[in-house]
């Protein structure tokens, strides 16, 4: 990690003390502050101490800085005033969904401005005809899915977090979920965008075409930029018409190599089905401690395997799927009944990062992505690795995706813990890219992981980012310190 | 803006309670008073991170934000049923307003009621001139016992009347005090403590409560079973022995089946998990129609209505506009402090439903 670690508190919770340079720790000029008030209201600039603490942090573990002040534009002028004036006067801008990231994105590690897009909530369009909706950049994901459902629409991608995050934050982070074998992720589905450069210019991205190669695909670009490049305040995202049916089932396994190898029986039997997760032994009872499912306590892992379409396809995968699952050695196939226990299921699984918070104060997770026929060895790698780090490691992932979630828990308090998660995903990495794999898989660089970027992209790709960061933002205000800084 | 200390740490809240937080978010879309404001500090998770920066010393004791957001928030404890680390957000809030309304930082409406509400004789007396359950002397162990409640008994005394006709053997022992739930959700959870033990040793045995808010927090004071609120007993009891329930009639209104709306008490909902059984007795008098909107706050939320009417009242708006398109005759209540706010809430939006507490639906029925 760059800078000092975070050291913990007694209370249990880590206070992270970089040495920052810049704005860090500065109070923002009163007339900054009159001039912020006078573009989005006095309600809308959040400036003492106990208002800004909130936004000190998002989802991931043992980050925290303050803000000088937090900001929450109405409208697309007011981002591109906003931004005008930071590049003026040099003040840092990090921007910010609802704040559910979990690698340390939108911590405002420079301090300056937080910028909150929270109240962009317009769905403006949805359209059957065109197979496009177009959402401002604060809608959570699953209020775009609820309303295209309404009316016989999918929006395919479905990170964990649907139910909190946002649309654009989707966007910046390029997020997965639990989709991505079949659908792909986020990135699959941006037609357009309207952003915002920290210069104060608004651009338009793409559009509502399917074919565009006017130019270098700068939506792509912004996708995954991360809140380094721009403020994105508009997405044109693509839909599809909804699949008639939907099912999934479970399968159990003594371990998760096993369920591995069941992953690429699937593959092999030439599906590629909508959903397949798989959970371990520790994964499995704080989720049914959570959902109280009945899921099997004592199995060493769990495969959470569906698809979707039309009623005979839906079958004849799920049995093609549930016999090779028997062939690898399964403990045991269920069938969900209806689309209730689909649901539920599924919900279950997203909810496998804070159920595993039961183990211990902290729980720390990555997000190491190998090519699939390398995820059975990637799953004894991690195991390998935890037994030499002496730590707690619970694992979940999108099987179908080789993207796998080793989570460490542990009490801060227990002396040298911290370090011992560090150096153990330290070398998680290390085999993740050893195996033609990444360092992350959806969750995104941030200020978590900024440390091995470099490991995975080599110094003349670093270099390179650096170069388009710099066309972009002339005046580094924008999330600095973040992705290739 | 400093990021030094304001202070020491201090020892407000349990430790591992605060920890179990990992601010996923995941609670964000469950609270009321998040989706009014979108505004992190008015969320659970917020709420935490500043509970934490009261911890750990990062904030000044005095912070207005601390002040403001320990009042604004509804206590309803709809996030702990989304929370998938199990967060304990209702304990981790009465610990935190049991510091932050400590002495003269109470206020002034709160502290009023914890004061009114703990004098026995004068609750006693507000009962019976209002007419409430005749008192029936000491507790016969081997009944189920009726619990008054502070305020229904002055405020609705026909509810425990209902509550003696629907469950003929019930007696209703005499020196009944209050619960507490009112002084633990109000700062003051050690008095709130011993007022629930006080009245637990006045009842022994099955204690059945007409209000969910009473009901969860002395489930929670006096140990599990020993509370039942009365759908959960009524529903229970009706399937145990059919012979014990009364012959119900449909009720009917503007010559038709009534339309009746349920709203949840959100200590029972999301305290004691009770949602099946309310839905249940009424569905067996009359046609039961689910609002959108029943198993989220009402914006009474115990002494919230008078503390913070703006937003109390922001957070009441979408049910009385559902009650309104679907047309309801009857919106039931479980809760005196819902009951108080429907009512003025109908009456101020002029409408046609009338509120009602289940006991007297179902006495309707009769």
């Amino acid at each position: 990690m760059p800078g000092q670690l975070a050291t913990p508190s007694h209370t249990g919770y880590a206070v992270r003390t970089t040495t920052l340079p810049s704005a860090a720790g500065r109070p923002i000029p009163p007339d900054v502050l009159d001039r912020l008030r006078s573009i989005v209201g006095g309600d809308h600039v959040l400036v003492t101490d106990g208002d800004v603490e909130p936004f000190a942090r998002d989802a991931t573990p043992l980050f925290r800085a303050r803000p000088g002040c937090v900001v929450l534009p109405a409208t697309t002028g007011e981002v591109s005033a906003i931004l005008r004036m930071a590049t003026e006067h040099g003040i840092p801008v990090t921007p910010r969904g609802a704040g559910s990231n979990l690698a340390a994105a939108t911590i405002p590690e420079h301090g300056g401005i937080v910028l909150v897009l929270t109240r962009m909530t317009a769905l403006k369009e949805i359209s059957g005809d065109e197979l496009l909706a177009v959402v401002e950049a604060g809608v959570t994901t699953a209020e775009l899915a609820d309303a295209c459902a309404a009316k016989g629409l999918l929006y395919a991608p479905d990170p964990g977090s649907r139910t909190v995050s946002t649309v654009a934050g989707n966007v910046a982070m390029c997020a997965g979920g639990l989709r991505g074998l079949k659908y792909g992720v986020t990135r699959n589905y941006v037609l357009g965008l309207e952003a915002v450069l920290p210069t104060g210019e608004v651009i338009r991205t793409g559009g509502r075409l399917w074919k565009d190669v006017a130019g270098y695909d700068l939506t792509r670009l912004l996708t995954g930029s991360e809140g380094t490049l721009a403020v994105i305040t508009e997405v044109t995202v693509a839909l599809l018409p909804m699949p008639a049916v939907a099912r999934t089932g479970v399968a159990y396994f003594d371990s998760l190599a096993d369920a591995s190898r069941a992953v690429a029986g699937v593959i092999h039997d030439g599906i590629v089905p909508a959903t397949l997760e798989f959970l371990d032994n520790r994964c499995i009872n704080a989720v049914e401690d959570f959902a109280k499912l009945g899921l099997d306590r004592q199995a060493g892992a769990l495969l959470l395997f569906g698809d979707d379409g039309t009623a005979e396809a839906v079958e004849r995968s799920l049995s093609l799927m549930a016999s090779t699952c028997e062939r690898i050695g399964a403990r045991g196939v269920t069938m969900a009944r209806d689309i209730a226990e689909s649901d539920a299921l599924l919900t279950a699984r997203r909810c496998s990062l804070p159920a595993l918070a039961r183990l211990a104060p902290i729980t720390m997770l990555e997000d190491a992505t190998v090519p699939r026929p390398r995820l059975a060895e990637m799953v004894d790698r991690i195991d390998a690795i935890a037994v030499r780090h002496n730590v707690v490691c619970a694992t979940f992932g999108h099987a179908g995706d080789g993207n796998l979630h080793p989570t460490i828990v542990f009490d801060p308090d227990d002396g040298d813990a911290r370090h011992r998660a560090e150096a153990a995903f330290s070398d998680v990495f290390d085999a993740a890219i050893e195996l033609g794999g990444t360092i992350t898989g959806e969750h995104g660089v941030g200020a978590a992981k900024r440390p091995y970027l470099e490991r995975r992209l080599g110094a003349d790709q670093m270099a390179l980012l650096r170069r388009l960061k710099a066309a972009f933002d002339p005046a580094g205000i924008l999330n600095p310190g973040k992705l290739g800084s | 803006m400093s990021e030094q200390p304001a202070a020491a740490p201090r020892e407000i809240f349990d430790k591992d309670l605060l920890a179990a937080c990992i601010s996923c978010g995941f609670c964000l879309p469950a609270c009321p008073t998040y989706s009014i404001t979108k505004l992190e500090n008015s969320s659970p998770r917020g709420r935490i991170t500043l509970m934490r920066a009261l911890q750990e010393g990062r904030l000044d004791e005095d912070d207005p934000t601390l002040q403001e957001q320990a009042g604004l928030c509804l206590g309803c404890r709809a996030c702990e049923t989304v929370c998938p680390a199990g967060v304990k957000y209702g304990e981790l809030l009465e610990q935190w307003r049991d510091h932050q309304w400590r002495g003269r930082h109470t206020p002034v409406l709160a502290g009023g009621l914890r004061a009114g509400v703990r004098i026995t004789p004068a609750l006693i007396a507000g009962g019976m001139v209002r007419l409430a359950a005749r008192q029936t002397g000491a507790a016969d162990p081997t009944r189920p016992h009726v619990m008054l409640g502070c305020l229904e008994r002055s405020l609705y005394p026909k509810v425990s009347k209902a509550v003696v006709r629907l469950i003929p053997e019930a007696d209703v022992p005499s020196g009944q005090g209050c619960c507490g739930a009112l002084h633990a959700h109000n700062g003051n959870s050690v008095e709130a403590a011993r007022m629930a033990a006080a009245l637990g040793d006045a009842m022994p045995g099955t204690i059945v409560s007409t209000s969910g808010g009473c009901a969860a927090y002395l489930d929670h004071q006096l140990g599990h079973g020993r509370v039942q609120e009365l759908s959960q007993f009524l529903a229970a009891r009706w399937e145990a022995d059919p012979s014990s329930m009364p012959p119900l009639r449909t009720i009917t209104s503007r010559g038709r089946t009534a339309r009746v709306g349920l709203k949840d008490s959100c200590q029972l909902r999301n305290g004691m998990g009770v949602t099946a059984q309310p839905r249940a007795l009424i569905a067996k008098v009359a046609d039961y129609i689910e609002l959108p909107s029943a198993g989220t706050c009402c914006g009474g939320a115990g002494t919230y209505s008078m503390l913070q009417p703006e937003m109390s009242q922001k957070v009441l708006s979408p049910t009385l506009e559902q009650a309104r398109d679907l047309d309801l005759d009857y919106l039931v209540s479980l809760n005196v402090v819902c009951h108080r706010q429907l009512v003025a809430g109908v009456k101020r939006a002029r409408l046609r439903v009338k509120v009602i507490h289940l006991a007297e639906l179902l006495e309707l029925a009769l």
